[in-house]
């Protein structure tokens, strides 16, 4: 249920995310290097290892990006040490290119690439499927459905790969990852990290040209093993359901066949019960190689047999390949949805369709019944933090635009994504970590408007330096806006390399911003402090102005981030309040602003309030208000009308509250 | 696949996880199976939240299908009525008496798309409508009697233990609070907890 029990060493049961799971079964298993770059639905299991860091013996890097990540653990694997990194579906795609090679060479040491995809799309990009990372890389790959799963997965996982030599994939997704149940803790027979001489284990890790087709066949041959070795593996089961109950085994040739694997199964079995449909089952663990001989034999006699899994007919159409003289059903026969996430209800109504078995509750209509209670409700769309300076930032930009047609705004992938949603909805694209550079430079050849490419600090570190560099190089005429606050936001505020510590709190060096466009050559560089949303305007006005590559890099902390450690060193917060014999109503510090603490009083006299237990003191409210209502509760107490941000503001303050009493 | 589903929703920052980590906690510490699936996607601070919790020997799946939880504990009222439609027909609805007005609303508002506020009553309205049997609690005033306001989610807890009697040990879930709010502040959250067992049974 938290970190406590990741590093238990009592051997008992515990509740767990299934990402926590993922970590003690890592440690358990003596694993020695992580790294990772964090993105949901995987950030936990970074999160967890940075904290495990303080206590075990073990290399932990926040990476810059996924390709990073993947070759720090190939790097540590090559000297024989355990090691391990997991990455967001959309990740891999980064990683993919060190990913296809390292198939090829292999890998001495066991090593682990996790990949969580995200069917529906809950916060990413896209809905991508991983497994065909598996299927195309010739690397094999594991899907577990639970967490207890997940562990078994895990050191199962390090085994295999330093069986055969090879990278082994692990795929999830966003339901298997935040999915919380009861798992066993295993003893933690942890070693000590130790250098190795390398001289001892010395290999050529090289592939090019003859060297890479030769590889090739060393690759299909391991796979070929692997397949013989994997083809009775206990991660692939058998089972039966006889309408009540999931058992071991049991079930005639009359019944229906349902092939599934992952968090899928979960809903297939739950499924029959509501239909109270007896089937055979068999639930894959080993997504690639896949069984082949096992699904052969499953489909023995059967008539009909449903394959039931996310996304793409990725095990659907292998059915299809192998089977002859059976009815196989799935996405292909339209019973089953390539889009979006299952659940209980979807499975049940593709059961029902193809068994003719009729569904004892109409879902749909239920749920159409009781939303319409429900249409009362205005949408809670996520925003930016109470104190968030993307948002003062986004202010002053747009004032300093005027007219959003006026411009072509790149948006990139962070917390500041947000500005596509409504009702602002100021985002001409969104693509991938670090596109807003690469868009904007095409933009630039054939729009006549100005091109902005807006784009976080971490996601800069990430994959927009090339970018940065193509816009120089090319003489583009393109303005970019850093917005940077020191951390990875959206994903639970992780360091990366523009913040002073690196993994597990440790002190690092922070790679400047400035020095960095500088040194690529952007000809003109604006610092601006995001709070001090006024004088901001002129500024970017003037970067807008420039013809040729121009960059404002906005300095503010995430508010998550900042007020955290201002509170831990003793801070407290100091809201603002605003003054009802001046507020005209005009509501500047409700429009285009969108704070989490304003809300107006419209059954009394129309006027905003702050909310005290939400409102941080950030004080940017208060400058765009233009009766000069809104002040900080510090002049209550004798204090001055200004933020209070800092532990020194906070002493200043203190001192005279106490002069005022 | 019998069992106790509930549903726990809310807006992020409200402690939301934690709650569901000590129900969680709380079935292990009692030898209970539990699962649950948790949802916070893009949610910052302000965004809806839903977690789903499923306990029972035969339970699988980490979601609750529509139509059949039988409680949903809301720590803002809003949010119990976005859900309502996983409940099953005469389920619970026990909700925080609060509503959160969301940033887009107040900018409607302010911009005239909309003429008021929803308000707290027709929130409520549209649950009773729907016909479930709705428990309020005012976890607020009673976080604040505790002398611990950040506790909401802890007399949410506490309220949740009444009305799962004989499902989950009152002894275990203590156990599960303890463990999981800072030391600190330990004493506070018990006394929370003990007003929420008692607001849900008055």
């Amino acid at each position: 249920m938290s970190f406590k029990d990741v590093i238990d060493e009592e051997e008992r049961e515990a509740y767990m995310l299934c990402n926590e799971a993922i970590v003690r079964a890592a440690l358990e298993a003596d694993v020695q290097l992580v790294s990772f770059y964090p993105g949901a639905p995987q950030t936990e299991i970074l999160d967890n290892f940075e904290r495990a860091s303080n206590k075990y013996d073990l290399r932990i890097e926040v990476a810059a990006n996924e390709k990073v990540a993947l070759e720090t653990v190939a790097g540590g694997a090559m000297l024989g040490k355990r090691s391990l990194t997991s990455m967001k579906s959309v990740g891999t795609n980064v990683a993919s290119d060190a990913l296809y090679t390292l198939a090829y060479t292999g890998l001495d040491g066991g090593c682990l690439c996790l990949i969580a995809d995200d069917p529906h799309a809950h916060s990413s990009q896209s809905e991508q499927d991983g497994r065909w990372f598996g299927l195309t890389a010739y690397l094999p790959m594991l899907e577990p459905s639970t967490p207890r799963e997940a562990m078994e997965m895990v050191k199962k996982g390090f085994e295999l790969s330093e069986e055969f030599g090879t990278l082994v994939l692990i795929r999830t997704t966003t339901r298997v990852n935040h999915q919380s149940g009861i798992v066993p803790l295993g003893p933690m027979d942890r070693t000590p990290f130790e250098k190795v001489s390398w001289k001892d284990m010395k290999r050529p890790y090289t592939s090019v040209g003859e060297l890479a087709r030769k590889g090739k066949k060393e690759m299909l041959e391991r796979m070929e093993k692997i397949r013989e070795k994997m083809a009775d593996s206990s991660l692939n089961r058998m089972e039966y359901f006889d309408g009540k109950k999931l058992m071991d085994e049991g079930g005639s040739e009359e019944e229906v066949g349902v092939i599934t694997a992952g968090v899928a199964h979960s809903y297939t079995v739950e499924a029959l019960s509501r239909l109270e449909l007896s089937a055979k089952i068999l639930k894959l663990g080993v997504i690639n190689p896949m069984p082949e001989e096992l699904i052969r034999k499953f489909c023995e006699g059967l008539d009909k047999v449903v394959v039931v899994e996310e996304l793409s007919p990725y095990i659907e159409d292998v059915v299809r390949r192998l089977v002859e003289d059976v009815d196989v059903y799935g996405k292909r026969t339209g019973h089953l949805s390539e889009a979006l996430e299952y659940d209980i209800p979807s499975v049940i109504q593709g059961l029902s369709e193809i068994t003719g078995v009729e569904a004892p509750f109409d879902y749909k209509e239920h749920c159409r019944k009781m939303k319409k209670y429900a249409e009362i409700l205005p949408q809670r769309l996520p925003v930016f933090c109470a104190g968030c300076p993307h948002r003062a930032t986004f202010w002053a930009l747009r004032r300093a635009v005027g007219d959003p047609d006026k411009v072509f705004f790149a948006n990139d992938i962070g917390c500041y994504s947000m500005m596509c949603l409504p009702p602002i909805q100021w985002s001409d694209t969104l693509l991938c970590m670090g596109a807003s550079m690469g868009v904007a430079a095409g933009v630039q050849y054939a729009a006549e408007e100005k091109t902005i490419a807006v784009i976080g600090d971490s996601t800069l570190f990430h994959a927009g330096l090339p970018g940065v560099v193509n816009l120089v190089h090319n003489e583009d005429d393109v303005t970019i806006f850093v917005l940077d606050n020191a951390v990875t936001a959206m994903t639970g505020q992780q360091s990366h390399p523009g913040n002073p510590k690196k993994a597990g709190g440790r002190e690092g060096k922070k790679v400047e911003i400035r020095p960095v466009l500088e040194g690529i050559g952007v000809e003109k560089i604006y610092d601006i402090s995001s709070y001090e949303v006024k004088d901001n305007v002129d500024i970017i006005k003037e970067a807008l102005a420039h013809q040729g590559v121009s960059a404002v890099i906005s300095h503010g902390e995430c508010a998550l981030y900042h007020f955290r450690n201002y509170r831990h060193a003793g801070g407290e917060l100091v809201p603002y309040f605003i003054d009802l014999n001046k507020c005209e109503s005009v509501h500047a510090c409700v429009l285009n602003f969108m704070c989490p603490a304003i809300s107006v009083m419209p059954e009394e006299d129309g006027k905003a309030r702050i909310h005290q237990d939400i409102c941080v003191g950030c004080g940017v409210c208060s400058k765009l208000c233009p009766k000069g209502a809104i002040k900080s509760t510090a002049t209550m107490y004798g204090g001055d009308d200004k933020p209070v941000l800092t532990v020194e503001d906070h002493e200043e303050y203190q001192e005279k509250k106490e002069a005022e009493k | 696949m019998k069992g106790t589903n509930i549903i726990l929703c809310g807006i992020g920052g409200e402690g939301l996880v934690m709650l569901s980590n000590v129900i969680g906690e709380a079935c292990r510490l009692a030898g209970k199976n539990v699962i649950s699936g948790e949802m916070h996607g893009l949610a910052q601070r302000s965004g809806s939240v839903i977690v789903h919790m499923r306990i029972g020997e035969e339970v699988l799946s980490p979601l609750i299908p529509p139509g059949e939880a039988d409680m949903i504990v809301a720590l803002e009222a809003m949010e119990a009525l976005r859900y309502l439609y996983y409940l099953k027909p005469g389920g619970v609805v026990l909700t925080n008496k609060r509503l959160v007005h969301p940033p887009g609303e107040t900018h409607d508002l302010v911009t005239k798309k909309i003429d008021k506020y929803v308000e707290y009553d027709e929130v409520v309205e549209a649950i009773k409508e729907a016909g479930v049997e709705l428990q309020e609690v005012n976890a607020l005033s009673l976080a604040k009697k505790a002398g611990e306001v950040r506790a909401q989610n802890v007399v949410m807890v506490g309220a949740l233990c009444s009305a799962l009697e004989g499902v989950i040990p009152r002894d275990s879930i203590i156990q599960a609070v303890k463990g999981t709010v800072p030391e600190k502040a330990v004493e506070n959250n018990v006394e929370a907890f003990e007003l929420g067992v008692d607001a849900y049974r008055d």
